[in-house]
């Protein structure tokens, strides 16, 4: 295509600018609309996955329960406590079992200098950190091998029992009281999202060494047996695996769903996960079908405008015009009319994502807020939107200028 | 050059039929100048757009310098009217939003000239109409005989062998036409064949020879003049 030729094109274009500016505005609303609702439904769920994260990432609990069916001669209605022992029994017996760890709980009262508070007391394994995506933050540790295996006296505090106990300081080797029991803080959870809890979240809770927790609040009984299977895909049946040991060893059937309890948060995070993304599929549908009437409209303008031109088409074609120079001149208006809403509205977009981040979101807040003002504009998104959009120039440009191409050159000339 | 062998064309207009041509022979050789005559809806129009390749017969075959041009693809057919035929209309037919210059450059511009080719040509031909001051004029600032002028100037851009004029003075006032038909008699002389659709025999009188169409059939053929 020569420049020159473009060059007549444009100006033919120019001169009727004003017609198009509706529907660039149309356009631009459509692009802002698709790139808004796929930016904010990406945030949407981005919160949803960290916030299910927070709880723990792939990982199975099992609590004790109560037996569902009679099994083998044995009434319903059993309790089934689970034991340190059975740590090392499913080790042994479940292969695939990469991460393991009690916990033992209870609440006690906490104190440092004059300030005192009831809070809950975890006895847990140093791995239970990274099954529970605790961070400490700078300065601070977690529970170590070492810790567990000496029975030490040292805490690791969530962080909003290190800013209620010691407002602004540093807690990191100051010393509490459990009880009257002294305690040396080793470390801080830095903060994190988190949707799920069961005895109220991490930030408020206290971690200590699973044998020191037996030294100070002897307990018969596990509350909990953290599980991490070495591949995620195997979530299912490991909890299988785990209900068909304890059932052996505690006598109950294998389909049993409530002698011992778990929460698989992998299948959580699957369901949740899927919920999610088709909540952001969703809006993407919606933001799409606000650019297509978009372009409809500007279909509609285009046969308007070829309409409006036959006489030119006819004098193009009478001069030796083929077929491509008379569909590449109304292909390149659509183009252009679509270039400049979508630029439009992909900078209004743009700037609307990165102001709303700049609002500040809590950790605390675990509500709505971080599921609505951390909308997300990633690449992929992009790439989703310039597919989509080129799809809707080709389809909408096209039908017109092929309708321009294909007028016959005498009735083309003759139109008045 | 030009040869009609037994050329039809029928319009159909829903039910009805409309026969333009019927049954039309006609052979024009290189270098003449002939006008076309008759009263309205004789097939003047028709015999033109056929001849420039607008518009293809129903019946018969058109051979175009020795090529049947019946059955050829559009862009085929947008190739000899670029090559081989120059237009000139009653209403001019420029385009509204081009100047003078891009007017005439623009049969070039379908067929990929060089650059400096086509300006070289542009500036010759709007010499040779006496336009070059109005290069850059739009149609809109232009009198109708100048329009006329730059029409014909486009008509020449791709240096075709053949003229087809429809009423080329049709809408000038005759000092103007008169003018116009200088031009044609200047192309003529320089080895150009010229067809003329006219009803003003002051301005036929300015052809070679007459074919006059009556309901579309040839009547007369010949050197009337």
């Amino acid at each position: 295509m020569r420049m020159q030729l473009l060059h007549l094109y444009w100006n033919e274009f120019r001169k009727r600018r004003k017609k198009t500016s509706l529907i660039t505005f149309a356009i631009a609303w459509g692009a802002l609309s698709l790139l808004l609702l796929m930016s904010f439904g990406r945030g949407l769920s981005n919160a949803g996955s960290v916030s299910f994260k927070g709880l723990g990432s792939t990982i199975i609990m099992v609590s004790r329960g109560q037996t569902s069916k009679p099994y083998q001669g044995l009434p319903r209605a059993r309790r089934i406590n689970i034991h340190m022992e059975d740590l090392e029994l499913l080790k042994r017996q479940i292969p695939g079992i990469a991460l393991i760890s009690p916990e033992a709980n209870n609440s006690h009262s906490i104190s440092y200098r004059n300030k005192e508070s009831n809070r809950s007391i975890n006895g847990v394994y140093p791995c239970f950190a990274e099954m529970r995506n605790q961070i400490p933050e700078a300065g601070g540790r977690f529970i170590n091998d070492l810790d567990q295996e000496n029975a030490r006296r040292v805490a690791f505090i969530g962080w909003s029992v290190a800013r209620e106990l010691f407002g602004d300081t540093n807690p990191v080797g100051k010393e509490i009281r459990i009880e009257q029991t002294p305690f040396t803080v080793i470390g801080v959870m830095k903060k994190k999202q988190q949707s799920s809890t069961y005895q109220g979240p991490d930030m408020e809770t206290v971690y200590i060494p699973f044998s020191t927790f037996c030294q100070i609040d002897f307990q018969r009984f596990l509350d909990r047996i953290h599980i991490r299977p070495a591949d995620p895909k195997d979530a299912l049946f490991m909890e299988n695996q785990v209900r068909r040991v304890l059932g052996r060893k505690y006598r109950f059937a294998d389909d049993d769903p409530n002698a011992v309890n778990f929460w698989n948060t992998i299948r959580d995070y699957e369901t949740g996960a899927k919920i999610f993304k088709g909540i952001e599929i969703f809006l993407s549908i919606i933001g799409a079908l606000t650019l297509l009437i978009g372009a409809v409209g500007v279909t509609n303008l285009m046969y308007a405008i070829v309409k409006e031109r036959t006489r030119e088409i006819g004098i193009k074609m009478a001069l030796g015009a083929r077929r491509r120079h008379i569909i590449m001149q109304f292909f390149l208006e659509t183009l252009y009319i679509f270039s400049k809403g979508t630029l439009w509205g992909t900078l209004i977009a743009f700037n609307i994502v990165s102001l709303v981040n700049l609002v500040p979101v809590g950790y605390e807040d675990f509500g709505i807020k971080t599921y609505l003002l951390r909308p997300i504009f990633s690449f992929d998104i992009l790439i989703v939107f310039l597919v989509v959009l080129c799809v809707l120039v080709f389809v909408s440009g096209i039908f017109p200028a092929l309708r321009a191409s294909r007028q016959n050159p005498i009735e083309a000339l003759r139109y008045e | 050059m030009i040869e009609f062998r037994n050329i039809s064309k029928v319009y159909k207009m829903g039910e009805v039929e409309f026969v333009a041509l019927k049954g039309v022979f006609i052979s024009v050789q290189k270098g003449d100048f002939i006008s076309i005559m008759g009263p309205s809806g004789s097939g003047k129009s028709t015999l033109m757009n056929i001849i420039g390749c607008l518009d293809t017969p129903s019946e018969g075959s058109y051979y175009l310098d020795g090529e049947n041009v019946s059955g050829l693809t559009f862009d085929q057919l947008s190739t000899i009217r670029n090559r081989k035929v120059g237009f000139v209309f009653q209403n001019f037919n420029l385009l509204p939003y081009a100047s003078a210059y891009e007017n005439i450059e623009l049969p070039m511009l379908f067929n990929g000239k060089k650059n400096v080719e086509r300006k070289a040509r542009v500036n010759e031909l709007l010499e040779m109409v006496g336009l070059t001051p109005w290069a850059k004029h739009r149609p809109t600032e232009m009198s109708g005989g100048q329009q006329q002028r730059v029409a014909i100037a486009r008509a020449l851009a791709m240096d075709p062998p053949i003229i087809l004029a429809d009423e080329p003075t049709g809408n000038l006032d005759s000092r103007s036409g008169h003018e116009i038909m200088e031009i044609f008699s200047q192309l003529w002389e320089n080895g150009r064949t010229i067809l003329m659709v006219t009803h003003d025999p002051a301005i036929a009188a300015f052809s070679k020879s007459t074919i006059r169409l009556l309901d579309g059939t040839v009547q007369a053929n010949g050197t009337a003049h």
